[in-house]
């Protein structure tokens, strides 16, 4: 049971307190209501991009990092396409610094020419680092507009291509900053040797003052129910073929979503889950195999992947694998193997509480879903999960028209 | 009126404590290291080993004993073994590295009793079945062949190959056609030498009790296991000159990745504490020179760092990124005009106070839960015999070394004239 305090401020933000008096450092988290999906399809990549710039200075505050690190603290950030979330650990002594400074980047930032030109370039190389110069790099490139044609989610988070990155301009930053950067649309949670009084002073005295700002409510093309099967194959120089399906599945607040969870976990979570089992250890088909959700807010994906073995065709291995989804979707699960997968699910849980900064990135995720308090609930929604919803939610994600399927041929 | 240009007062982040593992020697000889602390009924508990790949006669034969140690034992095939630790929720991980290899459990404590049970089998009587040890061979081969595919790993590859020698077994790595030749007997071999209650140590961290304790007596301290271990392994030599600059040709890369860097020494080396200090002022924290250069300013790269690592009997210091390939020249330019600034120029009473009260906070973080305890204390165990006056000097380092000290290490270690330089890379696409 995760304790949970909390407050709104005047202006809207909401601030969560979890007291946790076993560490000496302090974990403070501020989720920002923005992603990748509120991005323009003109303008792919620019959350992302946002994000490089809240470290370019704000308003009063000509570094972000240097006085944290002055203070001893850690921080870092990332973005989704959901969320852009910062957040920073710091010795319980110097907490004030991270209010100060996050406060700040919240009032306005420097909007600096210089940051702007110099963090384009960076995320340049962040995209070639990441999605151009590995193996397999730029499946997430092809798999999105795949299986997305009108909800946002049909680009990734570091964009659809360079170019959009290349194009943004110094008007847009101050655009999306006011469009989106506001005490009432964000959510900040404090975990550590804290108590809500001294948190709620803190609060009050620096973001207190910072005015609320006009946040248009989301209104996001939603995705029409697909149809058809669709295939995509290509060539590209990595050393094995790669297999990808993509299912459109339900929302986060959906409650058939922990069934989805927990049959990913059933495919994929652990050396004895059934793909590994079947398609690499018995049958020796694929050389790696990977069930998961995107677990996005919005209608997410329900995704498969694997390399094969050489010598072994798409065929063999599609075939393969959607003799596994059939058998998820037709032959009851034993006792054992849900409570098998339950066990590793609460053991996961529990391994994550030992982690402050772990816990207040989940609280906010959760008050941005729903409410904070229902991280609590989340253990017991996993443990309700019966044997025969999964057949059902099988049958109903697993049909062929429901999938996207991305084929990588390797070259040679 | 708020002011919001000043910062708040820093306040002293409080004293370190630098928290001791419990030592136990169990009767037959096992070292027991116990870390009693934090919330949640879970706990840690790693074996380690003097198994790495220095005491392997053949490529592969430590990452292959150790990684296949849970694919079969005298009583369970490789399917229930996985089965049995994923009904519990446990994890495990087997690590082979240069010096050490070992396993580590991560379990609730409500299932550490069968848990255990199952290392116990594991390390005391694995088989390596012919059927598992081909599953190794197809998918490490595959695995392999996907990294060679990055830049990253065949600049690391040349690096290590270059400063510690290819038949070194620091500086030796294995190649995809060395899958094919894993075979039982050296497996089975190299576990009986190396996996011994008398090369073994143990470090236990969590909520724990004497119960806990108890139960790693009753399996693993009672009894000697495994062949008495062998104490006398010499290293071959390690190369006296070196060339250079080397350069590793990949076809199209965007992006080239980078070392510069050197053989350093132990951990054990009284150099040691001021040359991690140095290390962090150039690229050891996000706020680092190379940072602020090569990223911040100039936009070459997503990411540079620098490190400075120790080994058993050696050690290594180098600084890395991947950059656009038409920066590769530029940025090299820059590192080398970073490293030699470290050799000319004092750092600054700011930088370098900046520099210590990051450091204090890393210190601090080290000792912030069980876990990170444990890992502290693993450390300490591998490459300082659990000396705890390491982490004293350590700390006594940070707040004491002058800009004059820093300048004499940078003079001493980081001569151009010492440093290696690997590219992989595309020569057309520079």
């Amino acid at each position: 049971m995760i304790a949970i305090e909390k407050f709104t401020l005047d202006n809207g933000l909401r601030v969560l307190v979890h007291t946790d008096s076993s560490t000496p450092i302090v974990s403070f988290n501020m989720l920002y209501n923005v992603g990748s999906r509120d991005e323009e399809p003109d303008k792919t990549g620019f959350a992302h991009l946002f994000e490089h710039l809240m470290f370019g200075g704000s308003v009063n505050i000509p570094s972000f990092d240097e006085p944290l690190e002055r203070v001893g603290a850690e921080n870092n950030a990332f973005t989704s396409n959901d969320i852009t979330n910062y957040y920073i650990t710091v010795p319980k002594p110097n907490i004030e610094t991270a209010f100060w400074m996050e406060s700040d980047r919240m009032l306005s930032l420097a909007f600096s020419k210089k940051s702007l030109d110099t963090q384009k370039k960076v995320v340049v190389e962040e995209f070639n680092q990441r999605y151009l110069n590995q193996p397999y790099g730029d499946v997430w490139l092809l798999l999105r507009p795949l299986a997305y044609k009108h909800h946002p989610y049909q680009w990734p988070t570091i964009g659809k291509s360079v170019d959009h990155i290349k194009d943004a301009t110094l008007d847009y930053v101050k655009e999306f900053f006011f469009k989106h950067y506001a005490p009432n649309n964000a959510i900040l949670c404090v975990a550590g040797p804290v108590s809500k009084e001294e948190i709620y002073q803190l609060s009050n005295k620096w973001f207190g003052p910072i005015e609320r700002r006009d946040v248009i409510p989301r209104n996001l093309p939603k995705e029409p129910t697909q149809t058809e099967p669709r295939r995509l194959e290509v060539v590209r120089d990595v050393p094995y073929d790669a297999i990808y399906k993509a299912f459109h599945m339900c929302n986060r607040n959906h409650p058939d979503f922990h069934t989805y969870d927990l049959m990913s976990d059933l495919l994929s979570n652990g050396r004895s889950a059934r793909l590994f089992q079947r398609l690499v250890k018995e049958l020796g088909l694929f050389s790696d195999v990977n069930a998961f959700i995107t677990g996005d807010i919005d209608e997410g994906l329900f995704v498969i992947t694997g390399r094969l073995v050489k010598g072994v065709t798409f065929e063999e291995g599609e075939a393969a694998i959607n003799e596994e989804l059939n058998l998820l979707a037709s032959e009851p699960l034993s006792d054992y193997e849900l409570d098998k997968v339950k066990n590793k699910f609460e053991s996961n849980f529990t391994f994550g509480e030992t982690s402050p900064l772990d816990k207040a990135m989940n609280l906010c995720f959760f008050e941005l879903i729903s409410k904070a308090e229902d991280i609590n609930q989340e253990v017991p929604k996993y443990l309700s999960v019966s044997a025969q919803r999964v057949i059902e939610v099988a049958n109903e994600l697993f049909r062929p028209e429901n999938s996207s399927t991305l084929l990588i041929k390797a070259k040679n | 009126m708020l002011n919001r240009k000043t910062p708040p007062i820093q306040a002293h982040n409080g004293h370190i404590e630098v928290k001791k593992a419990q030592e136990l020697i169990l009767p037959n000889g096992i070292k027991l290291l116990t870390i009693n602390a934090g919330t949640q009924e879970v706990s840690r508990t790693e074996f380690i080993f003097n198994a790495g790949t220095r005491f392997q006669k053949k490529v592969l034969t430590s990452r292959g004993a150790i990684t296949m140690l849970t694919e079969g034992t005298a009583t369970l095939s490789s399917m229930q073994i996985a089965e049995q630790f994923d009904f519990y929720g446990s994890y495990v991980e087997q690590s082979a590295d240069r010096d050490f290899g070992g396993l580590t459990l991560f379990s609730l404590n409500k299932f550490l009793p069968q848990s255990l049970d199952l290392v116990e089998k594991v390390l005391k009587t694995p088989t390596y079945p012919e059927k598992e040890i081909q599953t190794y061979r197809v998918k490490g081969k595959q695995t392999l062949q996907v990294e060679l595919g990055k830049v990253s790993t065949l600049v690391r590859q040349k690096f290590f190959d270059t400063i510690f020698g290819a038949n070194h077994p620091y500086g030796e790595f294995a190649s995809p056609e060395d899958y094919d030749k894993v075979e039982q007997a050296d497996l089975l071999d190299f576990q009986q030498k190396h996996i011994s209650s008398s090369n073994c140590t143990i470090i236990l961290a969590g909520k724990i009790s004497n119960n806990e304790v108890a139960l790693i007596e009753r399996l693993f301290g009672q009894e000697n296991w495994g062949k008495p271990h062998q104490t006398d392994f010499s290293l071959p030599s390690m190369p006296q000159t070196f060339e250079q600059k080397h350069w590793v040709e990949k076809a199209d890369a965007v992006q080239s990745a980078i070392r510069v860097g050197r053989r350093m020494f132990p951990r054990t080396h009284p150099d040691f504490p001021g040359m991690a200090v140095l290390n962090t002022i150039l690229g050891g924290y996000f706020g680092s020179r190379l940072m602020k250069n090569l990223r911040e300013d100039k936009g070459y790269t997503y990411g540079v760092s620098s490190g400075l690592a120790p080994l058993r009997e050696s050690g290594f210091w180098v600084t890395g990124a991947e950059v656009g390939a038409e920066f590769t020249l530029p940025a090299l330019e820059q590192i080398y005009l970073e490293i030699n600034r470290l050799r000319t120029e004092p750092i600054p009473s700011e930088e370098l106070s900046l520099v210590r009260n990051y450091l204090l906070g890393e210190a601090l973080r080290t000792f912030d839960g069980p876990f990170a305890t444990a890992e502290t204390i693993t450390s300490l165990f591998e490459y300082n015999d659990l000396d705890y006056s390491f982490l004293h000097n350590m700390l006594d380092t940070i707040h004491n070394i002058t800009s004059k000290d820093l300048m004499e290490l940078a003079n001493k270690y980081l001569k151009p004239a010492d440093l290696i330089e690997c590219v992989a890379g595309s020569v057309s696409n520079m």
